[in-house]
């Protein structure tokens, strides 16, 4: 335990210098980039004089590192400080929005493991066969393909075609949000407000999005999956299963599967990096108004703060999904010891 | 099937009546002294009113808030008289002091639209609780038309601050956007919807439909699909032009085409690029092909444009076709020669784009241009592009030698669309930054003349300048559309572009 405790500080301080680098980067960036928040917010027609007085009130025209400094003290307070452009805190749209986010990439994750290890599994248990060919191609094309076309089509099939599920939004076009929302995670809030006509919706607007960005990412999990169960089935103890007369099934799904998921976990923290990234397309494709589309609205609108916000609360979510996955390590395998 | 499952227990629908409408485009600041785009002035059509306006679908200016107005003999000062007993959507009374408070506020927050009032009212007197006196700089033939925009509408002094720009609606007091329109607001969630329903205290014609959403969509292609799933009941700006092609052609959807006021056209930066020279200008612009660009990049939707003062206007010429006309290879080269370019010495410069600001068929244009000046080897463009921030801020800084933008009317008059491009004024602000005392004095003419032939005069020998100097080369004349289920009817959007939610309804 007190290796343990040990190793979690370790992991929280590294996170430190990881998000020191990052932030310096897009800090830095967005400053040296053409545009500025104070043109986006005035216009083309204010005055010289206006401007400047903005940019004075914004500390814009104060020297980059003094700016770097003033934020770092302020991120240091766990401040993240005040939208330049709308008179609010930067926590606010952020709070507002990352629970639409979070539910996405969750119920996408599910959707990526579902369909990439059980098909990966099966691909290793059916090496060489047309099958295994099939899965591998599938893997190799979806990993390939853009994830907003991804969602066109399956807004196209599903949506219009078949007619079967919504393709925008988070609830139906005429739903009151106002009259369930408490937490931001609408299958939650829905639940609790014991309105199960709600729920049903708010999960039918889900799946969709949430299979797209879970199929696009399914593909790597079927290729590592099946290099890795490949590995486990070569192995002495996978032989002496067999022996026993097991049956095939439990030889893959329950003995090897098993070894094999080590470094599925490892993809797993470092792929919620990806589903991210993979939320901001998927948000706009679908009108889902997460963080994704938060990033990219005031990116148009030069928000610095904001932008800053929202990329650190990114990587303090990968940070902490990733030292979950390791710590889920030491669940899985009783060999692995902090 | 697994919809079924849970439609089967769905509550029923909520009773009052609701049109979703779906749009691409965004909304700004939640202030009418500092909002200068087209979709957030649609809001603010519909939950403010000016003290003048246009009856849906219309262009003839009738009384809103006012009651009457009386110009003075010199054309310098207007009296509006207010109908009496408005109130705002709170409850709170409107009188000739709100109308002097939300102006003067206007004048001293210095937003965007702001020169609206302040290129044109000197001071607002209130003279009674009903009566407000607008003394201009000098007189304004178009004074109704310019009164009748959104920056002089007015606001609730209860719930705006008086120092500030509102840039969202938690800034304001009690958090509620408070108006005289038709509808107030009554949600709010940037980039995701605005709720309005019926203003209870509007003095006008109830809306027949209680309640609109208003849907936000980050791609046209997903509004195409939600349109045609039934999610929303009305789309509008901005469908592709492929959508727009397979929509009309759709026998389940009403399209409306809106002939209307939008333009489109290339700007030339003349103090300080190489366009310093009017025969570069006058050569690209003879080299664009306007009806190859309409069919190849806009599918045959738009008008080929030979004027910066549109068709269907007062006073529109078509001097660009006469006198440069499409694709003069002929001309371009002849230009191009005296100014000392040849295929040996070609003329270079950097064509600048903003790729999503007018939908994604921009990067398109851009490329139709490029393949149309370089029909001559004497010339060659490379294009470069901006994201609409940056864009603004590079073409006040003289970056962009020549680029791509578009118009929307503030107000209904030829003055709109000429005086802002080319007189000093205004072709600062836009980047174009030309600046003749001949033509500052014909707008100064026609700007302070209500004699209709003297305007007609000074406007067409504007036109005629134009092909001479050639500030901006206009392209193309836009149609809007709008698609709706069948039984949404009465889309009344005028050349105006207002579109007023009050006069929507469902067919029985």
């Amino acid at each position: 335990m007190k290796n343990l405790l040990r190793y979690l500080i370790t992991r929280v301080l590294l996170t430190v210098p990881m998000l020191l680098i990052l932030l310096t980067l897009v800090f830095v960036v967005l400053r040296v980039m053409p545009g500025d928040p104070v043109s986006a917010m005035l216009g083309a027609h204010a005055p010289e004089r206006v401007i400047e007085q903005k940019k004075e009130e914004l500390g814009l025209n104060r020297p980059i590192l003094a700016q770097y400094l003033s934020y770092l003290s302020q991120l240091a307070r766990f401040d993240l400080g005040d939208s330049m452009i709308f008179k609010q805190r930067v926590s606010q749209p952020i709070v507002e929005k990352l629970p639409a986010t979070l539910e996405l990439t969750l119920v996408g994750m599910f959707f990526t493991l579902l369909i990439g290890i059980p098909l990966g599994a099966f691909a290793a248990s059916r090496r060489r066969s047309s099958r295994d060919f099939a899965i591998r191609l599938y893997g190799n094309v979806v990993y390939c393909m853009p994830v907003y076309w991804m969602g066109l089509m399956l807004q196209l099939v599903f949506g219009v075609w078949l007619d079967w599920l919504p393709i925008s939004g988070r609830t139906g076009s005429r739903a009151m949000p106002s009259l369930f929302e408490r937490t931001g995670f609408y299958v939650l809030d829905t639940l609790l407000a014991g309105d199960l006509a709600a729920c049903g919706d708010v999960l039918l607007h889900l799946f969709l999005p949430s299979l797209t960005l879970g199929i696009v990412l399914s593909g790597i999990f079927v290729r590592l999956t099946r290099a890795n169960m490949l590995d486990v089935l070569k192995s002495d103890f996978i032989l002496a299963t067999r022996a026993r007369g097991l049956p095939e099934r439990l030889v893959v799904y329950r003995h090897a599967l098993k070894n094999a998921f080590i470094p599925i976990l490892t993809m797993l923290g470092l792929q919620f990096a990806i589903l991210l990234a993979g939320a901001i397309l998927t948000e706009s494709t679908f009108s889902w108004p997460g963080m994704g589309r938060l990033l990219l609205e005031r990116i148009y609108l030069r928000d610095y703060p904001t932008i800053q916000g929202v990329i650190v609360v990114f990587a303090v979510f990968v940070s902490l999904v990733s030292l979950l996955v390791d710590l889920i390590y030491a669940a899985v395998d009783p060999r692995i010891k902090y | 099937m697994v919809a079924s499952l849970f439609t089967g227990c769905a509550k029923k629908a909520a009773p009052v009546k609701t049109l979703v409408y779906g749009t691409t485009e965004k909304v700004t600041d939640m202030d009418p002294a500092s909002a200068y785009d087209f979709h957030t002035w649609e809001i603010f059509y519909n939950i403010y009113q000016g003290l003048l306006g246009y009856p849906p679908g219309e262009t003839n200016i009738v009384p809103a808030l006012a009651a009457s107005y009386t110009p003075n003999d010199k054309g310098d000062e207007f009296t509006f008289k207010l109908r009496k007993g408005l109130k705002f959507s709170d409850g709170s009374p409107f009188n000739a002091q709100a109308v002097k408070w939300s102006i003067d506020r206007v004048m001293a927050l210095k937003g965007d639209p702001s020169w609206l009032v302040t290129d044109y009212v000197k001071e607002v007197t209130v003279i009674d609780d009903l009566t407000v006196k607008f003394t201009l700089n000098g007189p304004v033939a178009y004074f109704p038309a310019v009164a009748a925009t959104v920056p002089y509408y007015p606001v609730s002094p209860n719930v705006y601050p008086v120092d500030k720009i509102v840039r969202d609606i938690t800034e304001l007091k009690g958090g509620k956007l408070v108006g005289l329109g038709a509808y107030e607001a009554v949600s709010f969630k940037r980039d995701q919807e605005v709720v309005l329903e019926a203003n209870k205290n509007y003095y006008g014609s109830k809306p027949l439909v209680p309640r609109i959403i208003i849907r936000y969509f980050a791609d046209a292609t997903t509004m195409r699909l939600a349109l045609e799933k039934g999610e929303i009941d009305l789309a509008y700006k901005t469908m592709n032009p492929s959508d727009i092609k397979d929509l009309s052609k759709n026998a389940n959807f009403t399209t409306y085409k809106l002939s209307g006021p939008y333009i489109r056209y290339l700007c030339f930066e003349t103090s300080e690029s190489v366009f310093k020279d009017k025969r570069l200008r006058q050569a690209i612009a003879a080299l664009i092909n306007r009806p190859e660009i309409v069919e190849k990049v806009y599918l045959g939707q738009n008008e080929p444009l030979y004027s910066m003062v549109p068709k269907g206007m007062i006073y529109h010429t078509e001097e660009f076709k006469t006198v440069l006309g499409d694709g003069n290879l002929a001309l371009a080269e002849k230009l191009l020669k005296e100014a000392g370019f040849t295929a040996k010495k070609p003329f270079k410069f950097d064509l600048w784009y903003t790729p999503s600001h007018y939908g994604d068929t921009e990067v398109n244009l851009a490329e139709v241009m490029k393949a149309q000046i370089e029909k001559t080897p004497a010339i060659k463009v490379n294009i470069k592009s901006a994201e609409w921030a940056t864009y603004k801020d590079q073409w006040k800084a003289k970056q962009m030698p020549v680029f791509l933008l578009g118009w929307y009317p503030d107000y209904i008059d030829p003055d709109n669309y000429t005086a802002a491009f080319a007189g000093t004024a205004g072709s600062k602000g836009m980047g174009i930054n030309f600046s003749k005392p001949e033509w500052d004095a014909l707008f100064t003419k026609e700007q302070t003349n209500t004699d209709s032939t003297a305007r007609q005069q000074v406007f067409e020998q504007v036109q005629k300048m134009w092909t001479d100097e050639v500030p901006t080369a206009p392209i193309f004349q836009g149609n809007l559309f709008v698609f709706t289920k069948k039984n949404v009817l009465d889309v009344k959007i005028g050349p105006t572009l207002q579109f007023l939610y009050n006069v929507l309804r469902f067919a029985e």
